[in-house]
C-alpha cells in the first residue's frame, strides 16, 4: 500500500481516536464520579451534533463558534440533568439507571419530533488537504485530531491543577473513601456532568462534520464509548485516552490494511479476549 | 387466592384464540408472552443483585444457534430449540464467571458490551450468519401430530400461540420453582450481603454465575422460538433498545415480586395496542411511566396494593383510644 | 489448632499487619487488642480469607488455609462475624437464621427446585434447628421482625446467631459489644460464654478491656500491625509496652 494511503489511513484512525477519546473520557467522567452507567450518554452527543448543525444550518453560524455554543449549551443542559434527575438518586445507582434508561427514550424521541428522523449533513469548513512530503493529509481531519489534543491537555491541566479537578481524580479511583473526606460531591458531580456532556457533545459535533447525524447516533457513541472505558480500563481516566487512541487507530487503520472481515474479526476477537480474561481492563480496578 | 387467579388466567388465556378475531392480535399476544418469560428470567439475573443487560446478546446467541442448526445441521426443532437455550446457558456461565466479580454498575458496562460484541459477531462471521443481511426462510417448527386427537403444523398462528403459551407455563415454572426453593433464598440473601453470605460458606459468586446462567437459558430460548416463529433473524434484532425495554418492564412491573415482570410486560405490550391512537407517543409514555415508578411507586406495579395499605386513613385499622 | 506464621499485609506503602505469629489452641478464648488503626480487623479479614496476605501462611487444623476463598474458609469452619453490615436486612430474624444452616445438611440445587421429599425434610430439620439457635441467643421472641427493624443490640447478637448457624469450629468475633449498653454487654459475654461451652473455639477482637479481659484466658495486643504483646490478662494489664500503646494513642486501658 502507498505511503499516501498508509497515511490517510493513520489520520483516519487518529481523527477517531480523538472523537473516540472525548466519548469515552466523558462517559468515565460521568460514570466514575456519580457511580451510574450513563447509558444515555449517547444521546447527549447526538444532542450536541444536533446543537452544531441547528447553529450552522438554521442560524448560519460558523463551525468554531457552532461548537463552542453547542459545548455550552450540552453541559449546561447536562447540569441540569445532573440536578433533577441524578442527584436525588445518589447512592442507588439501579433506580439512576433506569432514569437514564428513560432519558435515552425522551431525548431520542425529542428530537426526532423537532428534527425528523432523516439524516442531516452539514459541512466542516476545513476543506481540502494539507501536503506534507508529498501526501495529501485532509485538513478536516487533522483538525479534529489538534483539537481533540488541546482539549486533552486543558483536562489535563485542569485535573493537576485545580481543587475540584484532583477531587474528581481522587473520585474516579476510590468513590467511598473520597466522599468521607468531606468533598462537596454536589458540585463535583455538576462539573463532572457539565465536562462529561460537554466533551460528548465536541465529539457529536466533530462526527456531523465527517459523516451524518441522525436522531439515533447514539447508540453508535455508546458502544465505542464503553469498548474504549473496557479496554482501557473501567474508571480510568488514562485508561480512557490510551483505549480511544488504541481503538480509534484500529478502526482506522485495520480496514485499510486487510479486508474489512479479517478487520472486524482482529477487532472484536481481541475484544472477546479482553471480556473474558481481564473485564476490567488494561488500567481498570475492580 | 393466587392459585384461583392463575388457574382462571391459564384457562382464558386457552380459550383465546377461539374467542379472537385476527391474527393481528394473537401475534400481539404471542410477543407478549414472549416478553413475560424474558423480564421474569432477567428478574432472576437481578436477584442476585447483578444487572444485566446480557439479554438482548443471549436471545440472538439463541436464534441464531436454533436457526443454523435446523438450516444447516438438519436438526429437528424440537431439538434445536431447546439447544437454543443451553447454548447460551454455555455462554453465560462462561463470561459469568470473569463479568459477575466486577462490582455494581461496572457488571452492568460488560454486559452491555457483551451483547454489542455478539451483534459484531453475527455481522462479521458472514460464513456462519450471512452477515448483516441475516438469514430469511427458516422453517416452521415441524409438525406435532398426536393421531386422531392432534394437529399442529404451524402454519397458522393459533398453533405458535399455543406453542408460546406452553413456552412461557414452562418456563414460568420453572423460574418460580427456583424463586422459591432456597436458591431463592440464597440468592436474595446474597443481593442483601454478599460479604456475610460469604463468610457462612455461601460461594457467592457461584450462585450469581447460576442465575445468570439460568436466567440466559430462557433468553435463548425464546430467542430460538422467535427466529422460527417470524422465520427471520438479523444481527441487531435484539439490539440493545431492545433489552432496555425488557429492563423498563421489569421495573415498571415492579422487581421484587415474581408477579412484577409478568404485570409489566403485559401491561406494557398490550396497552400500546389497545390505545392505538397513542402509539406514536409511546417512547414518551413509556419514559413517563418509568419516571413516575422511580419517583412514585418504586416497587412498580407489583407494589401497588402494599402501597395503598400503607397509604390507608389509620383510624381503620387502629382500635379506637380508651 | 490455628497456627498464623509471619503473616503480613501491605496496602501500597502502608503496613497493616505485619510479621504477626499467633497459635491458637483448640478451645482457648483468646482476646485481640489494641489501640485504633492497630489492624485487628485487617487480621480478621486475612484469617477469614477476605483479602489474601502478602507474607505469612495461616494452617488451621493442620491445613494451609492462606489465600484460600472466605466460603471455603468458613466451610472449613472458621466463620466471623463483621462490625458492619452483620445481617441480612430485608430477611425475617427466622429467615436469617433459616438461611445460614446450608452447611448441615446440605441441600442439593436440584432437590430444592423439585421440592423432593428428601428437601423438604432436610428443610424441617433446618427450621427446627434455627428455632433451637432463637432459643439459644433469646431471639425467639422477634422471629418475624424483619432484620433491619431490630434494636442495634439485637441486631449484633442476630450476628452472632448468623455465624452460629454455620456451625464454627473457630468464631471469630469482631467487636460484637459496639454501642451496647452493660445490660447488653453481659448478656453477650454470656451468650459467648455458653458458646465456648459448646467447643467453640473464640477468637475476639473489642474495645471494651473488661469484657474481654473478663472473658479471655489469654491475650494478644497488637500495635501499628506488629504483636506487641501476648499472655494472660494479668500480665497484659501490666504490661508496659500496652500501657504506652494505649496511652499514647488516646485510649484507656482496664
Amino acid at each position: 500500500m502507498s505511503a499516501g494511503a498508509l497515511s490517510q489511513s493513520v489520520l483516519n484512525g487518529l481523527a477517531l481516536s480523538g472523537i473516540y477519546i472525548l466519548i469515552a473520557l466523558g462517559l468515565t467522567l460521568v460514570m466514575s464520579i456519580m457511580g451510574i452507567v450513563q447509558v444515555a450518554h449517547g444521546e447527549i452527543y447526538m444532542i450536541g451534533a444536533y446543537a452544531v448543525y441547528y447553529m450552522i444550518a438554521v442560524l448560519g453560524g460558523g463551525f468554531f463558534l457552532a461548537i463552542v455554543v453547542a459545548t455550552l449549551f450540552v453541559g449546561g443542559l447536562g447540569v441540569l440533568l445532573e440536578r433533577l434527575c441524578f442527584r436525588p438518586f445518589r447512592g442507588q445507582p439501579d433506580r439512576a439507571f433506569t432514569v437514564s434508561i428513560a432519558l435515552i427514550l425522551i431525548l431520542q424521541n425529542v428530537v426526532l419530533a423537532i428534527a425528523g428522523g432523516n439524516p442531516l449533513t452539514y459541512p466542516s469548513p476545513f476543506t481540502g488537504v494539507l501536503r506534507i512530503l508529498g501526501v495529501a493529509i485532509s485538513w478536516k481531519r487533522l483538525i479534529i485530531v489538534l483539537v481533540g489534543l488541546g482539549l486533552l491537555v486543558c483536562l489535563f491541566l485542569f485535573i493537576k491543577l485545580t481543587r475540584t479537578g484532583q477531587a474528581m481524580l481522587a473520585i474516579s479511583q476510590e468513590r467511598e473513601g473520597a466522599a468521607l473526606q468531606g468533598m462537596n460531591i454536589d458540585r463535583i458531580s455538576a462539573v463532572a456532568m457539565f465536562l462529561g456532556c460537554g466533551l460528548a457533545a465536541v465529539a457529536g459535533g466533530f462526527i456531523g462534520s465527517l459523516f451524518s447525524i441522525s436522531p439515533t447516533m447514539g447508540s453508535f457513541a455508546l458502544m465505542k464509548g464503553i469498548a474504549v472505558i473496557i479496554l482501557g480500563g473501567l474508571g480510568s481516566i488514562p485508561g480512557a485516552v490510551v483505549g480511544g487512541a488504541i481503538l480509534g487507530l484500529v478502526d482506522g487503520v485495520l480496514p485499510a490494511l486487510t479486508t474489512t472481515h479479517i478487520a472486524g474479526l482482529v477487532g472484536f476477537a481481541t475484544i472477546i479476549v479482553i471480556l473474558i480474561f481481564r473485564p476490567q481492563g488494561i488500567w481498570g480496578h475492580d | 387466592m393466587g392459585r384461583i387467579l392463575a388457574a382462571v388466567a391459564i384457562a382464558c388465556l386457552l380459550l383465546l384464540p377461539l374467542l379472537l378475531a385476527g391474527p393481528y392480535h394473537l401475534h400481539v399476544l404471542i410477543l407478549t408472552m414472549m416478553y413475560v418469560v424474558l423480564a421474569s428470567s432477567l428478574r432472576l439475573i437481578n436477584l442476585s443483585g447483578q444487572m444485566s443487560l446480557a439479554h438482548g446478546g443471549m436471545m440472538t446467541v439463541g436464534a441464531y444457534t436454533s436457526t443454523l442448526l435446523v438450516m444447516k445441521a438438519g436438526f429437528p426443532f424440537w431439538v434445536a430449540m431447546p439447544l437454543a437455550g443451553f447454548s447460551a446457558a454455555l455462554i453465560a456461565y462462561v463470561v459469568g464467571y470473569p463479568f459477575v466479580r466486577l462490582k455494581g454498575i461496572y457488571f452492568s458496562i460488560v454486559t452491555i458490551f457483551f451483547s454489542e460484541v455478539v451483534v459484531l459477531t453475527a455481522q462479521q462471521w458472514q460464513g456462519l450468519t450471512g452477515g448483516n443481511t441475516g438469514i430469511f426462510g427458516i422453517p416452521r417448527p415441524s409438525p406435532v401430530v398426536i393421531p386422531r386427537i392432534l394437529r399442529m403444523d404451524f402454519s397458522s398462528k393459533t398453533d405458535f400461540y399455543y406453542l408460546a403459551l406452553v413456552l412461557m407455563l414452562v418456563s414460568l415454572i420453572i423460574l418460580y420453582a427456583v424463586e422459591r426453593s432456597r436458591i431463592g433464598l440464597i440468592l436474595r440473601g446474597v443481593q442483601q450481603a454478599d460479604s456475610l453470605a460469604e463468610s457462612i460458606g455461601i460461594d457467592t459468586t457461584g450462585f450469581k454465575v447460576l442465575a445468570f446462567t439460568v436466567g440466559s437459558f430462557f433468553a435463548g430460548l425464546i430467542g430460538g422460538f422467535y427466529c422460527h416463529y417470524i422465520s427471520a433473524i438479523s444481527p441487531d434484532a435484539f439490539s440493545f433498545l431492545f433489552t432496555i425495554y425488557i429492563l423498563v418492564y421489569v421495573t415498571v412491573g415492579g422487581e421484587k415480586k415474581f408477579v412484577g415482570p409478568i404485570l409489566g410486560a403485559a401491561v406494557l405490550t398490550i396497552l400500546p395496542e389497545v390505545a392505538r391512537p397513542l402509539k406514536a407517543f409511546m417512547p414518551f409514555l413509556f419514559a413517563a411511566v418509568l419516571i413516575a415508578v422511580i419517583f412514585f411507586v418504586p416497587e412498580g406495579m407489583a407494589g401497588l396494593p402494599d402501597l395503598a395499605r400503607r397509604l390507608m386513613p389509620r383510624s381503620e385499622k387502629r382500635p379506637a383510644r380508651a | 489448632m490455628l497456627e498464623i506464621e509471619g503473616l503480613s499485609k501491605f496496602f501500597g506503602g502502608l503496613e497493616a499487619v505485619s510479621e504477626v505469629d499467633l497459635v491458637l489452641n483448640e478451645g482457648e478464648k483468646l482476646g485481640l487488642i489494641g489501640p485504633n488503626g492497630a489492624g485487628k480487623t485487617t487480621f480478621f479479614n486475612l484469617v477469614s480469607g477476605v483479602i489474601t496476605p502478602t507474607r505469612g501462611r495461616i494452617i488451621f487444623e493442620g491445613r494451609n488455609i492462606t489465600g484460600r476463598s472466605p466460603h471455603d474458609i468458613a466451610r472449613k469452619g472458621i466463620v466471623r462475624t463483621f462490625q458492619g453490615i452483620n445481617i441480612f436486612p430485608d430477611f425475617t430474624v427466622l429467615e436469617n437464621i433459616v438461611l445460614s444452616c446450608h452447611l448441615k445438611p446440605g441441600i442439593g440445587l436440584v432437590e430444592t427446585v423439585f421440592r423432593t421429599a428428601g428437601s423438604r425434610r432436610k428443610e424441617k430439620a433446618i427450621l427446627s434447628r434455627s428455632e433451637e439457635i432463637l432459643d439459644l441467643v433469646q431471639l425467639d421472641g422477634l422471629a418475624h421482625v424483619a432484620a433491619k427493624n431490630l434494636a442495634h443490640g439485637h441486631k449484633r447478637i442476630l450476628g452472632i446467631a448468623i455465624a452460629l448457624a454455620a456451625e464454627p469450629k473457630l468464631l471469630l468475633l469482631d467487636e460484637p459489644l459496639g454501642g451496647m449498653n452493660a445490660h447488653e454487654v453481659s448478656e453477650t459475654m454470656a451468650l459467648v460464654d455458653k458458646l465456648w461451652q459448646r467447643g467453640i473455639t473464640i477468637l475476639l477482637i473489642e474495645h471494651n478491656m473488661r469484657a474481654t479481659m473478663n472473658l479471655c484466658q489469654r491475650i494478644v495486643v497488637l500495635n501499628f500491625g506488629r504483636k506487641i504483646a501476648e499472655g494472660t490478662p494479668e500480665e497484659i494489664k501490666r504490661d508496659q509496652g500496652v500501657i504506652r500503646a494505649y496511652l499514647g494513642a488516646g485510649g484507656h486501658a482496664a
